[in-house]
């Protein structure tokens, strides 16, 4: 009983947080996707309608289609080239530490100096355009082109999420029993057979989380389309929360953009589900 | 189980409350509408002009004030990219401002849903004051839902050196000659010119109207907007429209300072941000008139006053309204800064006639706006969905010059969403 109330004392201030500033706001959400609300006139109550639009509405498809592709290009590159970041960085090297600063400095910038940064590299005159006329090639349209916006805004991600998802795998690293490696070496494995008997099965419960955040915030990233994009060119970078931050505080229809938060939340939950359930029956 | 059941549900009737509550308070704060209190407060807002312009709102301020005892203007100055959030969150929680500066287009998102307060009558007194062509801006429909405050009727500034380069000796007059420049220009210098990154602008000052005139139909889908398609398709294929600039994702401003442009059609009061970039650019830059378009007039950027449509001093906040847009006010401004006032009596000012013959780019630009005013005027018909029916004309003309759609498809297209969005 002593032992409960200490428990509830420590977490009732985050408990307090947690529930005015996400979980109220998100279940008020979930009631305003069943009306035609735009903070100014009367609530009305529309029931599925708004769900039913974003079914029928081609520009929600095609914000839901750009979704999943940058997922599709982002999270798995996020999964796994932060384990091989980790395994470098935990070798016992000098200034080891200021590697590991360096690889994490990306997660430090603002997501706007990122930008800025990227679109000079990216500009048709930039330095990526430069290196390549260099050894012949053509200038490429990197955020200008259907065919190669996504995966340059995927590479800005993905530059900027390695050193913070290295790091959660090199804590990792660091408290996997060494005995279990010495035992190895006795045994003669080499170092790839050490990393996949022993590293890869031990992170196992790190890879799973870094899946989870790592596609909750593929599925969540506005910011670099509103800021280097616009979501363009023509609707090809537009995802679904910039859907929804264009209908909501462009347009005034915060039913419409409710109710496309509310299918978004779905999507990640199932796949949330399913992650976990791929590594439950894993271990 | 059933103890998290009854949670769940205490959460979901918590949450609607949360939500009533909200639209509730909205709806009682217009209780007090229409009576006249000893001490009113008015909340002011505007986008971006502090601190540059600190002196002169708290001096317009402090002046109504004395004028009007019992009146207090609380002032809040908002940057510029958080206006509609802040709008929308403020409305939401009953806190909106009883005067507020508001661009044209979210204007009429804002009247449409009934924010702002409907000032046909009570500003039909001032209306002949202010410029015809400015005064559409704040309407809707056949209503007017605000006062214009300053304008901007664009100008020129280009690049002397590079025009000299190419051959030239003066900035293009006309919208013909702009393109052969351009063309010049590219091929011997590799830089570009004209840069159409906003056709529903270009379309209407050449003729074409988007919206019909009982603003219920689409009217873009014409032999002259077919035309105008190809002709910058053509263009586009030359080399002589970049995508980044097309697309909005670089800044004109930016490309001109770096001396990838020959010239930049924008106000005079942004000539500065050049200066700012480059000030060698600067030096060698020189302004001119801006081209109109065939139809014979120019678009103005307007910013307006609107009024609270739940303000609990309606007649205090139109009084001071009236007075921030009226002559004297605006002139004052005018005067601070490289913008030109809304209301004919200011811009007749012999302040206007002055610069021409100006070393400094931006007050030459400042003489040629001001001469441009007669010509200038709103060119967005006064509906509710603009900004989206913009949005959809300037993605069509991005896909025939992008994607090589079909310029008929694509005005078929645009005419077929112009006409959902005024349903």
């Amino acid at each position: 009983m002593y032992k409960a109330r200490h428990a509830w004392s420590f977490l009732l201030p985050a408990g307090i947080l947690l529930t005015t500033f996400t979980l109220l706001p998100a279940l008020a959400a979930l009631g305003i996707s069943f009306t035609n609300y735009n903070v100014f006139q009367p609530v009305e109550w529309v029931g599925l309608d708004n769900f039913k639009t974003a079914f029928q509405d081609e520009e929600f498809w095609s914000a839901l289609r750009n979704t999943f592709y940058f997922w599709v290009l982002v999270t798995p590159a996020l999964v796994v080239l932060p384990v091989f970041l980790a395994i470098l960085v935990n070798q016992n090297l000098r200034a080891i530490k200021l590697y590991r600063l360096i690889y994490y400095f990306p997660a430090l910038v603002s997501v706007v100096i990122t930008a800025i940064l990227w679109n000079w590299l990216f500009a048709s005159d930039g330095i990526f355009n430069y290196l390549l006329s260099l050894v012949g090639v053509n200038p490429v349209d990197w955020l200008t082109s259907r065919k190669f916006v996504m995966p340059s805004l995927a590479m800005v991600t993905i530059w900027q999420g390695l050193g913070y998802y290295m790091l959660f795998y090199l804590a990792g690293l660091q408290s996997v029993p060494t005995d279990l490696y010495e035992a190895a070496e006795l045994d003669g494995a080499n170092f790839w057979q050490k990393h996949r008997h022993i590293t890869f099965p031990m992170l196992k419960p790190i890879i799973f989380f870094t899946a989870v955040i790592s596609t909750m915030s593929a599925f969540k990233e506005f910011t670099l389309m509103l800021t280097m994009t616009e979501g363009g060119p023509i609707g090809a970078s537009k995802t679904v929360v910039y859907m929804v931050f264009e209908k909501a505080f462009k347009e005034l229809e915060m039913g419409y953009a409710s109710a496309i938060s509310f299918i978004l939340f779905i999507i990640i939950l199932i796949l949330t589900l399913l992650n976990k359930r791929t590594l439950d029956q894993e271990t | 189980m059933k103890k998290l059941k009854r949670l769940s549900i205490l959460l979901l009737v918590f949450s609607l409350l949360l939500v009533t509550a909200c639209s509730n308070k909205e709806s009682a704060s217009g209780d007090g509408e229409g009576t006249k209190k000893k001490d009113v407060e008015i909340k002011f807002w505007t986008i971006a002009l502090s601190p540059t312009f600190d002196d002169y709102i708290n001096g317009l301020i402090d002046q109504f004030e004395k004028e009007n005892p019992g009146v207090t203007v609380v002032w809040e100055d908002l940057p510029f990219d958080t206006v509609e959030q802040k709008t929308l969150t403020a409305a939401a929680s009953g806190k909106l401002a009883d005067v507020m500066n508001l661009n044209t287009d979210y204007l009429k998102k804002l009247a449409a849903v009934g924010a702002v307060m409907d000032l046909t009558k009570k500003a039909a007194d001032v209306k002949d004051d202010y410029f015809d062509g400015v005064w559409d801006a704040g309407n809707l429909g056949d209503k007017t839902y605000a006062l214009p405050w300053y304008v901007t009727t664009g100008g020129m500034l280009y690049n002397k050196e590079l025009l000299e380069k190419a051959g030239f000796n003066h900035p293009p007059a006309t919208e013909k000659e702009a393109w052969e420049m351009t063309e010049v220009l590219y091929d011997k210098l590799g830089v570009y010119g004209s840069v159409p990154n906003e056709i529903h602008k270009y379309l209407p000052q050449n003729g074409v109207e988007i919206v019909s005139k009982d603003l219920k139909k689409a009217a873009i889908n014409t032999p002259e907007a077919l035309k105008i398609f190809k002709e910058f398709k053509a263009r586009f294929d030359k080399g002589l429209i970049p995508k980044e600039l097309l697309l909005g994702q670089a800044k004109t401003n930016e490309w001109y300072a770096q001396g990838k442009v020959a010239w930049w059609l924008t106000g005079p009061q942004l000539f500065r941000q050049v200066k700012d970039l480059s000030p060698e650019v600067y030096e060698k830059s020189d302004a001119a008139p801006a081209m109109g378009g065939s139809s014979g007039f120019l678009h103005m950027a307007i910013m307006n006053i609107a009024v609270s449509a739940k303000t609990k001093s309606p007649e205090e906040a139109v009084k001071f309204a009236k007075f921030v847009t009226n002559a004297e006010s605006q002139l004052a401004f005018s005067k601070i800064v490289a913008i030109l006032p809304s209301v004919k009596e200011a811009a007749a000012d012999e302040y206007f006639t002055q610069g021409e013959n100006s070393d400094d780019p931006a007050e030459k630009g400042k003489f040629y706006a001001a001469k441009q005013l007669e010509i200038g005027k709103n060119i967005f018909p006064p509906v509710e969905n603009i900004s989206e029916i913009n949005k959809a004309v300037n993605e069509e003309f991005q896909k025939v010059l992008l994607e090589n759609k079909d310029p008929q498809k694509a005005l078929d297209d645009a005419e077929k969403r112009i006409n959902d969005l005024l349903k």
